[in-house]
């Protein structure tokens, strides 16, 4: 193993050898020990320049990839500007986690299905053309369909939140015989929906650097809630964040998206439609209605469709009475 | 990289984790690794100053940082002020999870100090601080204490006081030495080969020219996936993975019974075809299983009852007239995992005189000495077990298991020392279970409110094993009205069961006192009016009586609430019996000029080492510098293991009567060295070197309920033991999250002998019921029967947020008869806590719980179906 230091030179080692990054290493080292991964690493530690954040000249931030989850937790600028996103990274995973999870290692982690973490099992996931989760347990599965045959809900928090801010992803290098996806693109497109074999599009040499998000916005209140049964430190049932935008007491604008219940994060379009003109909480009960309506259960995951407007309805209830002079 | 102050070099691989880096090539073994990823928290390292799970950090990513371990947390003044607090306010049982705690909580101490001065932190901010760390023993209220303590500068100084737990220092530094941290010269790795088929034949294994032992049994059959089948050795870690990896299995599948709802229809699969099969199952209980006739996979009734004919007959009637006295209600649980955070583990060595050397993390020292002397034919003394520290056991490390077999067979065949050590995937597996159980339950009041008729059928869920025990509980409750107690196993090709924490008491206790209520609802009466009028014991009385005076209780709205938030407060009543082994020795010796007791006694957590401590330093008078106690050794004085509720009834009494006993001798060679009191003069000691005393455990007064102790369990006292919980509870109903708020736990079981390591055991007790009630549940593949919960994130077991402030009570009287006046709390003290949580949440939303756990879609399809 061997930890190159510059972003180039990472590249081209990625795409060469097909190894797999390693940013934290919080996901990888235990999908290795667990025997589901293998395979050369190569390190993401040298790369310095991909840590913290920069501010442009327009206000906005751009955050390194290699920024932990715990840094953007705690950045006080970060929280001003863009508080949906600190208030994901804090309530995600543990104390631990976040000081070493970064926030490009978040984006592009693996799902957390039982059957894709267990050796006994082959799934689309892991080179095999079934999904056992089907037939079997599948109660944490995904429940709006977009057409995959893999029921993995995305395990990321941070795309949720950067999707209700409309970020842009930057990715260096470019795979093997492809065009690749270009150095800039919305964060909703390092995923696809319909994939079954993969949780993100990056092929081998290509690198995510670092996440690009608008202007901050003025008046901008926001939330973010999982729906758990344990108080702590537990992955979400369903996951929601919501950022309203205010002028005069009425909402301008909304961004609404949801996470841990499709194969990528989604945003609420039509929620986001209804919030518009809304001065307070008691706007959410009605904004959320259709909810329901997108959902396609699996035989044994019912619930989560209630649950995804309970909780959709929760955070939009927080975010609408939240302080607006944030 | 800088390491606990000094400079230290290494060159790891890619795939080694700093926690290996740290345990196994630097030998700082204070840092555990429990989950291996990164949800306990047991291997948290400081890397420059910040709290990290070392189990997924890549070693490589210490290189030129500055990382701090548990050992390096004292500085030039001694004990970080944390671990002070930790020891101080018993903010551990076992002690595995401890350095971990404490790591996390110096930083939080030290920065909460930097920036807010020298204040008390809420629970909620202690709890966001640590909700990366998990204590199975559940000793969190401690940990809250302990960390707003030290925040408060509480612990600055040494304390001029002894903790309450005499092996504190060594747990909160890392000192203390546990079955996983040794690692003798020269030692070899064993890795099990298991079934990855829920029923097959083996036709053949092919060990691929490794070492290995064979394990499967007779009939060649493995019965679920997970079973060992083989044990393989190589000197490291990564070869014997590699050879485990090289062994080919050629199985000839057999149809599996998955579905314990269905296997005992007519034309399941059969997972036990003949008697020698049967009578070859493993049994999930304590002591010899009930007997019981087989048809096809269910296997019963087994149990008890007094006019059973009458309890039926009277049952079927009120069914058959619609009595509204009736409660026929069905009530069900699932498997729940023991998961102490040491896993199993055992260290082998045979030495050149043919003696057997186990280090190995038990709750039975003696017991794995008897079992391993008949296993391998050697006489008793020759076989030498070691458990020093154990990291938890809960039931499930009794009796010479598979990591022993295996270690000491391999040891041999190598010629070398064997180390065997669960992974969690192994210990979510493999390690025992509390078995599922359906409760069929009548209940039968008559037209005054008393008790006509208790019938109760237990379907019980332990995979592959037998041994349930949940309806015959019902012996225990509720004075003498007619009964009929059934229980039934039912056998499915899933992982076996083990004895836990009041072998089917959880079980039974969530179905009987949920139907209690629901009487007490029928009766228009007080839930604890009316337990109390059935009890009608003296010492249980009083239990109930403390409850209905507690503020919470006597102001409690009646009826479910409205809007999101709904609080509701519950009560349920537990009982259960105590054992002792009257075999019991504790010898006494002076040495050094400190009286040192040593017992063959192990500590899983539950305090036998403070125990005898405290009875020796009380008894004799001496300052704690001068009674020293050695424990788990099976060369030492026999104890029992720890189960049964009887480990402290026992080595207490035996304590006692050898520190008379060694006063009597000391007065005897040196009279003016015992005072008035009775106390003996430290400094004589000196000049009274090698004096000696053995104690007993005497009799009680009034017998044993058995004549003779019964073999492998003792003998069962007189009495049982009672609690009674107080449960509230607020309920999300727009979430489905039930979040425990205050918990009340009154307890009877005579004298505590070590008051605040009884409260931390209760308290634990809490825990774990809220864990049973809420949150834990092993999920199995419906498809192939593998265990899918195979790590600590999807198994989910409470953390430091999910504790309720907790308030113990102990009602003393009533134990006079017994020797020592006080038996055991283990099991009593946790059993009946998931019904008090069924009861609150019913309190709350008017929905009843029948299935644990309350998860959340339960809740919610529960309370939209109302």
């Amino acid at each position: 193993m061997n930890a190159p230091q510059n972003v180039a030179a990472v590249a081209a080692a990625l795409r060469e050898t097909g190894a797999e990054a390693r940013a934290g290493g919080t996901d990888l080292m235990a999908r290795r020990r667990e025997g589901i991964a293998g395979g050369p690493v190569t390190d993401l530690a040298g790369l310095v320049e991909l840590r913290g954040v920069e501010w442009r000249a327009d206000g906005s931030a751009r955050i390194g990839a290699l920024t932990t989850v715990a840094e953007v937790a705690a950045d006080a600028r970060l929280r001003a500007a863009y508080p949906a996103l600190a208030l994901t990274a804090a309530a995600l995973a543990t104390p631990q986690i976040r000081a070493v999870g970064t926030v490009g290692g978040n984006l592009l982690q693996r799902n957390r299905c039982a059957y894709f973490r267990s050796p006994l099992f082959d799934c689309h996931q892991s080179g095999g053309d079934t999904c056992p989760a089907r037939a079997g347990d599948h109660a944490n599965g995904t429940v709006v369909d977009l057409g995959s045959a893999c029921v993995a809900p995305h395990p990321s928090s941070l795309a949720v939140a950067l999707l209700a801010y409309a970020a842009e992803a930057e990715v260096a290098g470019q795979a093997k015989g492809t065009a690749g996806g270009g150095p800039r693109r919305p964060v909703a497109d390092l995923y696809d929906g319909a994939d079954s074999s993969r949780d993100h599009v990056l092929a081998p040499g290509e690198l995510l650097t670092a996440v690009g998000l608008p202007a901050p916005a003025e008046g901008e209140t926001a939330a973010y809630r999982r729906a758990t049964s344990r108080s702590r430190a537990e992955w979400p049932l369903v996951e929601a964040v919501a950022r309203v935008v205010w002028r005069e007491g009425a909402v301008v604008d909304a961004a609404v998206a949801v996470g841990a219940v499709a194969r990528t994060p989604l945003r609420l379009p039509e929620v986001e439609e209804a919030l518009i003109g809304a001065t307070g909480p008691e706007a959410a009960a009605g904004a959320v209605e259709g909810v329901v309506g997108r959902c396609a259960p699996l035989p044994r995951n019912g619930y989560k469709a209630a649950l995804l407007r309970d909780t959709v309805r929760d955070v939009l209830e927080r975010a609408l009475a939240a302080d607006q002079g944030i | 990289m800088t390491l606990n102050g000094a400079a230290a070099e290494a060159s790891p691989g890619s795939d080694t984790t700093a926690a290996e880096l740290v345990r196994d090539e630097l030998g700082l073994t204070g840092t555990k690794v429990a989950c291996g990823a990164g949800v306990c928290g047991a291997c948290t390292l400081l890397v420059d100053g910040t709290p990290t799970a070392s189990c997924l950090l890549p070693a490589t990513a210490l290189a030129g940082r500055t990382v701090t371990t548990v050992e390096g947390l004292a500085g030039p003044d001694g004990l970080h002020p944390v671990q002070r607090a930790f020891a101080a306010h018993d903010g551990m049982q076992c002690g595995y999870c401890t350095p971990g705690f404490v790591v996390e909580a110096a930083a939080f101490v030290d920065r909460h100090r930097a920036e807010h001065g020298d204040t008390r932190p809420s629970r909620a901010e202690i709890a966001d601080a640590l909700a990366g760390h998990l204590c199975r023993c559940g000793a969190y209220e401690g940990i809250y204490a302990a960390v707003a303590a030290a925040c408060a500068g509480e612990h600055d100084t040494e304390s001029p006081l002894p903790p309450p737990r005499a092996e504190a220092e060594e747990k909160v530094t890392g000192r203390a030495r546990y079955t996983t941290d040794v690692r003798p010269e020269g030692c070899w790795e064993a890795v099990l080969v298991r079934s990855t088929r829920a029923h097959a034949r083996v036709a053949a294994v092919d060990a691929g020219g490794a070492v290995h032992v064979d394990l499967l049994g007779a009939d060649r059959t493995v019965r679920y996936v997970g079973q060992p089948l083989l044990a393989v050795a190589a000197p490291t870690p990564a070869e014997a993975r590699a050879a485990a990896e090289r062994v080919a299995v050629d199985y000839r599948d057999l149809p599996a019974a998955l579905d314990p709802a269905a296997a005992h229809h007519a034309g399941a699969p059969v997972v036990y075809p003949t008697r020698e099969a049967q009578n070859a199952a493993p049994s999930n209980n304590e002591g010899p299983p009930l007997p019981g006739r087989w048809r096809g996979n269910l296997r019963g009734p087994s149990g008890f009852g007094w006019r059973g004919g009458t309890a039926v007959r009277r049952v079927k009637d009120a069914a058959k007239r619609g009595d509204r006295r009736l409660v026929a209600e069905v009530f069900r649980t699932g498997p729940q995992v023991h998961t102490a955070l040491e896993p199993h583990a055992c260290v082998a060595r045979w030495d050149e005189h043919g003696d057997l050397h186990l280090h190995t993390s038990t709750q039975a020292v003696v017991g794995v000495a008897e079992a391993a002397a008949k296993r391998w034919g050697l006489p008793r003394e020759r076989v030498h077990v070691t458990a020093e520290h154990v990291g938890g056991g809960f039931g499930a490390k009794g009796g010479l298991r598979v990591e022993v077999v295996a270690a000491a067979e391999l040891a041999r065949a190598a010629g070398a020392p064997v180390r065997l050590v669960f992974d969690r995937a192994e210990e979510l597996t493999d390690a025992g279970h509390r078995p599922g159980a359906r409760v069929e339950l009548g209940l039968l009041a008559d037209a005054k409110g008393d008790l006509a008729a208790l019938t109760m059928d237990a379907y019980n869920d332990g995979g592959m094993s037998t041994g349930g025990m949940v309806a015959t509980l019902g012996l225990l409750m509720y004075g003498n009205a007619p009964r009929r107690l059934r229980d039934f196993d039912v056998l499915t090709n899933r992982p076996p069961g083990a004895p836990f924490r009041g072998p089917g008491g959880a079980q039974f206790h969530w179905a009987l006192e949920q139907g209690v209520d629901m009487m007490a609802e029928r009766l228009g009466e007080d839930p604890l009016a009316l337990r109390r009028r059935w009890d009608g014991n003296r010492k249980r009385r009083a239990l109930y009586d403390w409850a209905a005076a507690l503020p919470v209780w006597a102001e409690r709205t009646r009826g479910a609430g409205t809007g999101r938030f709904r609080r509701g407060v519950g009560v349920a009543a537990a009982n259960w019996i105590y054992l002792t082994d009257p075999a019991t020795v504790v010898d006494l010796v002076v040495e050094d000029g400190a009286v040192v007791a040593r017992s063959a006694v192990q500590d899983i957590g539950t305090g036998s080492r403070s125990v005898i401590t405290d009875v020796v330093r009380t008894e004799l008078g001496l300052p704690a510098d001068r009674v020293r106690v050695g424990v788990g050794r099976s060369g030492w004085s026999y104890a029992p293991g720890s189960n049964g509720s009887r480990t402290t009834a026992s080595i207490g009494p035996a304590a006692r009567d050898a520190a008379r006993a060694l006063r009597e001798e000391v007065r005897r060679r040196a009279p003016g060295a015992v005072s008035g009191s009775g106390a003996l003069d430290p400094e004589a000691l000196k000049s009274l070197e090698g004096t000696q005393a053995g104690g007993r455990r005497r009799r009680d007064r009034g017998g044993y309920l058995t004549p003779v102790a019964l073999p492998g369990m003792g003998a069962p006292g007189r009495g049982l033991t009672g609690a009674v919980h107080v449960m509230e509870v607020e309920v999300d109903t727009l979430l489905g999250q039930v979040r425990p708020l205050r918990c009340w736990a009154g307890i009877s079981a005579g004298r505590m002998y070590n008051d605040r390591l009884a409260r931390n055991q209760c308290e634990g007790g809490v825990v774990q019921g809220i864990g049973y009630a809420l949150y834990e549940q092993r999920r199995d593949d419906p498809v192939t029967g593998a265990v899918l919960t195979t790590n600590l994130e999807d198994y989910r077991i409470p953390g430091i947020g999910d504790t309720p402030e907790i308030t113990v009570h102990f009602h003393e009287e009533g134990w006079e008869h017994v020797v020592g006046g006080g038996v055991g709390i283990g099991e009593v003290s946790t059993i009946g806590v998931a019904a008090a949580v069924g009861n609150a949440v019913h309190d709350a939303t008017g929905w009843r719980p029948r299935e644990v756990p309350i998860r959340p879609d339960r809740l919610l399809e529960g309370i939209g179906l109302k």
